[in-house]
């Protein structure tokens, strides 16, 4: 939890230490009405965000369909496990000896299964049984195994690494029978062991694979959704004019930080509701999304998320003040989702690879692509808690800077209409 | 034409002008749009108490001083004064503003919107609340305070405009062409409100190119034109001024020809029987009172007011 709880201390305390500095540098320690005002202006807007987005059909389908496909990646895999129960069921045709059938056990115990013997009276009764699926495999005396279907060259279910197991297993303890080796030799033979294999990397638990997947994907989801609200959100304000009734009570800045935070606040409840109900589904079904660090990738999921919706948030609001219409806002849309969609498949490319490459250890620290590299690195185990804060602090410092550039983009295109306004004209002194 | 004289102003803006009760107060605004000018050192005053038109020809800088008003758009040059101060964006939450082109969140619940708007201008949600129902009532929509903004007529969704511009009770009232639109009844209700908002010491102006209607409802008018302002003054001193204009009707006489050639007085209109003269400031109409009787029986001898539009025409060319 050190990945993620210094970082976020450490940004706590910063923007503590530097309210405070602005405090003492901008007034005196008299009320300021100016500041209430600012604050309220800011809250009010964000509220209303707040309560129109909650409200919206949109959002309530969309948690929803999020939550039905987290509870579906959580249990589908459970079941499927659990399918695995079942014995398989061994017919026998006439005498199969105690240290054939001891070979058998074991051999079913090696691929994860268990069994149950069937005797059957004779070949025919065995194939009746194999066609109807009362038995699953039928040893003829010991020298020939018959099953239902033949086996395929791809097929790596239980029931062919049985098969094939049985197949080698028991053909090696007639040979064992038929040299006719003392006792002392045969159990030698029988307890050979494989050789061990180790391999040079750390090892990674099956389960930190799939929550760094199921967070990328929550990652690229939901920034997608929530920037584009943004991005249409300030664009319809411009085109149904009601930005200049707005703009006669507030400031530019204070509009666009309200309704930054506004939506923000809505994306950030809705991954806490999605993580929280993951969480407590995985611990309702025995899933191991709770198991090893995938809590920790999924705070940390949490985390970039609000990262990157923060640094995100202001590009879009900037380029939805330049538009007045949807093919204008569409046209916008597609370069500036070109950064997130970038990290989103670097990132899913190194998941299923299955170790982090030296280009996702760059990508963990630019801000655009920070969002999704990261995750993956914790994921991974193969970033330090100092590396972890090092991206936060980039990301945090690129953030505000970006939130700058925004905000005069903002205040100079918010009011102009007849057209999408261009970068060049926005910053060219004859439109200020 | 009159300019309006100010002691204590220049268009420097170095001197501040003494401070006023409720008196907007603009100097010098200069705006050029590339090569477009705007506005050119226009100065004016809206006083409280008073329904001040604001006009000029498509074009002429009207929307562009109301939005300068409101810090929507950068000055080149000047200040917007509010009773001796700088505007800045405290006043601005004081004032109500109607932009020309309407804007309201056309999903957002007309209540719920207006109470937001008033709240954004300060007010507590409770009296916000109060005000909205208050103003929808007033303005005859109490029973759309449910509905969506996008459901509402042209009409209706002016007046809620009206409310939003309304509701937190406004020093200073700045309507962009409030009228456009609607219905005689419409324009009634507006009149009445804006008469009673100014009665209580508001200042009010309103942009506007129905002529008739500004000349019922306003007590001054400001004309501009290429940004500049060419006139201003109260609505009945502009009426009554320049050269005196005489309508006499005489029957037996429809040509006229009794009033010709007498000196100072200038046959300007001869028709239907009606003769329109132009008096010298020194022409007696007692003297010409008695030459028309002497033309034939007097049916008309009034003395005309000039129009608004005619001061308009003569004002922008």
């Amino acid at each position: 939890m050190k990945f993620v709880l210094i970082p976020v201390l450490v940004v706590v305390a910063a923007l503590r230490i530097w309210t405070r500095r602005r405090r003492r540098q901008t007034s005196p320690r008299s009320p300021r009405p100016w500041l209430t005002s600012i604050k309220s202006a800011v809250g009010l807007v964000a509220v209303r965000e707040m309560r129109e987005r909650l409200r919206g059909r949109i959002f309530k389908v969309g948690t929803v369909f999020i939550l039905v496909v987290v509870a579906a990646a959580i249990i589908i895999p459970v079941l499927h496990n659990n399918s695995r129960q079942p014995p398989q069921k061994i017919g026998v045709v006439g005498n199969l000896p105690v240290s054939f059938r001891t070979t058998v056990e074991s051999s079913a115990k090696g691929v994860g299964d268990t069994l149950q013997f069937v005797a059957e009276p004779s070949v025919k009764h065995a194939k009746v049984d194999l066609r109807s699926g009362r038995i699953d495999i039928a040893i003829i005396n010991g020298l020939q195994l018959v099953i239902g279907h033949p086996l395929s060259a791809t097929n790596s279910s239980v029931d062919a690494q049985l098969v094939l197991a049985l197949a080698k297993n028991v053909g090696f303890a007639r040979a064992v029978q038929a040299a006719h080796l003392s006792t002392s030799q045969s159990e030698t033979l029988a307890a050979a062991k494989a050789l061990p294999v180790t391999s040079i990397e750390s090892g990674r638990k099956r389960a930190v694979d799939s929550t760094s997947l199921i967070g990328v994907i929550l990652i690229f989801v939901m920034l997608s959704q929530y920037n584009t609200w943004i991005l249409i959100g300030v664009m319809e304000e411009k085109s149904s004019r009601v930005i200049e009734v707005l703009l006669s009570a507030v400031r530019p800045i204070q509009l666009l930080t309200g309704k930054v935070m506004g939506i923000g606040l809505v994306a950030l409840a809705q991954a806490s509701l999605i993580v929280a109900f993951a969480l407590a589904l995985s611990r309702a079904v025995g899933s191991n999304l709770t198991h090893g660090t995938a809590p920790l990738v999924l705070v940390s999921t949490l985390v970039w998320l609000v990262l990157g919706y923060a640094f995100y948030s202001w590009v879009y609001a900037a380029a939805g003040s330049m538009a007045e219409r949807q093919d204008q806002v569409q046209s916008l849309a597609l370069p500036l989702s070109l950064p997130m969609i970038f990290g989103y498949v670097m990132a899913l490319t190194q998941v299923s690879s299955g170790y982090p490459t030296t280009l996702l250890k760059i990508l963990a620290y630019l801000p655009p692509t920070a969002p999704f590299a990261m995750p993956v690195l914790v994921g991974f185990g193969a970033a330090t808690w100092w590396e972890f804060l090092s991206s936060v602090l980039i990301s945090v410092a690129c953030t505000v800077g970006v939130a700058r550039v925004a905000a005069t983009v903002y205040r100079r295109s918010i009011l102009r209409t007849g057209g999408r306004v261009r970068v060049r004209e926005v910053f060219s002194d004859a439109w200020r | 034409m009159w300019l309006v004289e100010l002691s204590t102003s220049t268009s420097s803006g170095i001197l501040y002008p003494e401070p006023m009760a409720n008196v907007l107060h603009l100097e010098g605004l200069s705006r050029r749009f590339g090569a477009l000018t705007a506005l050119e050192d226009l100065t004016f005053d809206v006083p409280s108490g008073q329904v001040v038109g604001f006009l000029g020809p498509n074009g002429a800088g009207k929307t562009t001083t109301m939005r300068a008003i409101f810090g929507l758009t950068d000055l080149d040059a000047g200040v917007v004064w509010w009773n001796g101060g700088v505007v800045g964006q405290s006043e601005r939450r004081r004032f109500g503003y109607m932009p020309e082109e309407r804007g309201l969140y056309p999903g957002m619940l007309v209540g719920e919107q207006l109470t937001y708007l008033g709240r954004l201008h300060g007010m507590s949600a409770n009296a916000a609340a109060a005000a909205a129902a208050s103003w929808l009532e007033r303005l005859g929509i109490a029973d759309r305070a449910k509905s969506k903004v996008e459901a509402l007529s042209h009409g209706n969704q002016q007046r809620v405009q009206m409310a939003a511009a309304l509701l937190h009770d406004p020093e200073l009232l700045v309507l962009d062409e409030p009228l456009a639109g609607l219905d005689p009844s419409g324009i009634d209700v507006i009149g009445e409100v804006l008469a009673t908002q100014a009665r209580a010491g508001c200042c009010v102006i309103f942009s506007s190119h129905q002529l008739d209607q500004v000349e019922n409802l306003c007590e001054s008018v400001v004309i501009i034109d290429q940004g500049r302002l060419v006139v201003t003054g109260r609505v009945d001193e502009l009426a009554t001024s320049g050269p005196r204009r005489l309508v006499v009707r005489v029957e037996g006489d429809r040509s006229g020809s009794w009033a010709s050639g007498i000196a100072g007085v200038t046959i300007s209109e001869v028709k239907g029987g009606v003769v329109r003269l132009v008096l010298d400031d020194d022409v007696d109409s007692d003297s010409l009172l008695a030459l028309a009787r002497g033309a034939g029986r007097i049916t008309e001898f009034v003395f005309e007011r000039r129009r608004l539009s005619e001061v308009f025409r003569e004002a922008v060319g």
